[in-house]
């Protein structure tokens, strides 16, 4: 067949047309965050060649990073960045209209450019803001207020990183649940802020950790080589990662083999062993002590997950230093005493030995827990239950933890503040008020 | 009996849980079922969220009804597999992970099911070959299937280089590492244990404690040089921390110790 002129000309002006049909459906989003490298991931209806442009200011985007061959599922790694270092960027080739977004949502449309700031060097002493949602993914207005709240709570202030603590997204974990639960609720944070996942039960609907597959394994791209400090993990199921001076270490208190010698178990003393930072952060999803929709001395509760992750994983992480435990699963918040060596059920726990320091950890009351700064085994760690922010515990809900100082049943997000030797934990509830704050501070 | 339990579980089924997540969905597939009580597949799905939430009495009861209904029903072989693994009845375990693998033979996960189930059959020529070939089809392995495909070697050797193919698919991760350096030593490899430790020592910003137990490894091996050469290593690991974590009272007592034996080799 023999084209014209005219067919080559026509085809010229459409193709650029063609292309930026094309739509973001979703993110972009920030992953495996390095002082030195970022990973971009974004989803189009269409494919097309993955390319994130990007810069020191939004109007010079003058360096570009590209994945191999043309997808609608874009995953590009942005490497020899600067650290601690603001980088504005765009997402693809050409110039594209924004995916349609419900009204109400934080997002404004993802036309034009994003920005993000990579971690600083490990072991710098940076004001560091880490947003903590658990079982946020219930797609409803209590999981929406919780959002505000915090938006208005930080204001300009930017998200360092963000942690979800498993369940996050209702009811089983799909992809189409993660697109209305995490990604259409989510996306000015998603494409500013690198967000860390842990698996829950509910994600693990739709995944699964000993194949690594499924879709929560496909949607997030996590440090199983060690590559954002730490141990390598091997596995995207649990993992480590340094953010200035702390050191945050996820584990997968669902899937993965929670047993003394397992290979979780043995990567973690590895880790643990291996940190200079100082502060350690553990989150996952199962509580160590809860009493709110879930009650850790039932031993069917969870099939005893939530025993295995106070019983066998608690000992290592307080013998290794750990000072923040972050959990989820139930449906409250419940905040503990400085404590150690409770790993028993709750009428075993003993004030006079488990709690490292009495009171509630604030200036204006008990006063605020004080640890040594040297690395010292079993000097007290403070756990936290914040599995709410998608959904409080309805009315039945017990509370009342001998461990705890504080538990309210009310939807929420906890916001952890890290600068210097000072740590200053804060629960928000879905009306934007201070339910709960401590410090813990370091000498 | 059996069969009476499991009815009677299926008719309470609903009420069991006092979780709120739980009691929602058991309760949308409650009014499914209620309109449509034909649909095995509603009944696969009650008996998925069951087992999920560790019930496993009414997920069985589930299933049961399920594959009265539709015994080829897609999925339902892999399930009830999976919840007699959990249950420990394995020979059922491996008849219904027989027929997930013959309704779907590409699945990674219900070969690292049956591969387990196999295994603890004792089994082991064909768990290894479940595992061999999940490793295959696996794009990204974790280090349990490593670790559960070693177990099943009883030559140190070949467990040694079933690890190493590990090391070498997802990276120098302590777990698998670790396996082999406990395997080197207890076959009498000391230098190929110590190559490990070097390993894993050159991966992490702290290095004391591993050059301690490379020195311990030579010492127990009668390698008294080479001990002390790894304990004086140890120590100026320790000396290059900084102040806070060399202070730290393990690592006081560490020094300590890497002191005297420096000096006094055991």
């Amino acid at each position: 067949m023999k084209l014209s002129p005219l067919f080559f000309s026509v085809a010229v002006l459409v193709a650029p047309a063609l292309r930026a049909a094309t739509t973001i459906t979703r993110g972009p989003y920030l992953q495996t965050a390095t002082p030195t490298s970022m990973v971009v991931r974004w989803r189009t209806d269409l494919t097309e060649p993955s390319v994130v442009s990007y810069g020191l200011s939004a109007a010079e985007l003058t360096s570009t990073a590209k994945a191999s061959g043309v997808a609608s599922e874009h995953i590009v790694q942005l490497s020899a960045l600067k650290p601690a270092t603001r980088y504005f960027y765009t997402v693809g080739a050409e110039p594209r209209k924004p995916a349609a977004r419900p009204a109400g949502e934080d997002a404004p449309v993802p036309l034009g450019v994003s920005s993000f700031t990579t971690p600083p060097q490990p072991g710098t002493s940076l004001p560091t803001r880490v947003w903590v949602l658990g079982d946020a993914g219930t797609k409803t207005d209590t999981q929406r207020a919780v959002r505000d709240a915090y938006y208005k709570f930080t204001g300009t202030r930017p998200t360092d990183l963000w942690l979800l603590l498993g369940d996050n997204a209702y009811p089983d974990g799909t992809d189409y649940d993660y697109q209305k639960a995490i990604f259409e609720i989510y996306p000015e944070t998603l494409r500013t802020a690198p967000v860390w996942p842990a698996v829950g039960n509910h994600d693990a609907k739709s995944a699964n950790s000993i194949t690594q597959s499924g879709v929560y394994f496909d949607l997030f791209t996590l440090p199983r080589r060690g590559q954002a400090g730490g141990a390598a993990s091997g596995t995207e199921a649990y993992y480590a990662f340094d953010y200035a001076n702390s050191h945050f270490i996820c584990l997968d208190s669902h899937d993965s083999d929670r047993s003394a010698e397992g290979a979780m178990m043995q990567w973690l003393k590895a880790d643990l062993a291996s940190t200079r930072r100082e502060w350690i952060i553990a989150f996952f999803h199962h509580p160590t002590y809860t009493k709110g929709t879930h009650d850790s001395d039932k031993d069917a509760d969870s099939e005893g997950r939530m025993n295995d992750m106070r019983a066998i994983f608690l000992p290592v992480l307080e013998a290794g230093g750990v000072d923040l435990v972050l959990t989820g699963h139930s449906h409250v918040y419940e905040r503990s005493f400085l404590l150690d060596g409770h790993y028993g059920k709750s009428p075993s726990f003993n004030a006079a030995t488990n709690v490292k320091q009495k009171g509630d950890g604030r200036a204006g009351g008990g006063g605020v827990y004080l640890k040594p700064l040297s690395r010292t085994p079993h000097a007290g760690q403070v756990s936290v239950v914040t599995g709410s922010a998608g959904h409080a515990g309805g009315s039945t809900v017990p509370l009342g933890h001998p461990a705890m100082v504080y538990a309210f049943n009310e939807p929420g997000s906890a916001v952890v503040d890290i600068d210097g030797l000072r740590l200053e934990l804060v629960f928000l509830n879905d009306k934007g008020e201070k339910r709960d704050w401590f410090s813990m501070v370091k000498e | 009996m059996r069969r009476l339990v499991l009815t009677l579980a299926f008719v309470a089924a609903g009420s069991l849980s006092a979780h709120p997540d739980i009691e929602e969905a058991v309760s949308r597939l409650n009014d499914a079922i209620a309109a449509t009580p034909g649909r095995a597949a509603l009944y696969l799905e009650r008996g998925q969220l069951y087992a999920q939430h560790d019930d496993t009495v009414s997920a069985e009861a589930n299933f049961l009804r399920a594959a009265e209904l539709s015994p080829q029903l897609p999925g339902l072989a892999k399930a009830r597999g999976a919840l007699a693994l959990v249950t420990g009845e394995f020979a059922e375990a491996r008849n219904f992970l027989d027929a997930a693998l013959k309704e779907n033979p590409p699945d990674a996960e219900a070969l690292v099911l049956r591969g387990r189930t196999l295994a603890s059959l004792k089994f082991r020529a064909a768990a290894l070959a479940d595992f061999n070939t999940a490793l295959e089809r696996l794009v990204q392995p974790s280090p349990e299937i490593y670790l559960a495909r070693a177990a099943l070697l009883s030559d140190p050797a070949e467990a040694i280089h079933s690890l190493d193919e590990g090391l070498e698919r997802i990276g120098a991760v302590p777990s698998l590492l670790l396996r082999a350096l406990a395997l080197e030593e207890s076959s009498g490899r000391i230098d190929a244990a110590a190559r490990r430790i070097d390993q894993i020592s050159a991966l992490t910003e702290r290095s004391e404690g591993w050059l301690k137990r490379k020195g311990d490894l030579l010492s127990r091996a009668g390698h008294k040089a080479e001990a002390r050469t790894a304990y004086t290593s140890a120590l100026d690991a320790l000396a290059a921390l900084p102040t806070w974590l060399r202070d730290s009272p393990e690592n006081l007592a560490l020094a300590t110790e890497l002191k005297r034996l420096i000096s006094n080799p055991p």
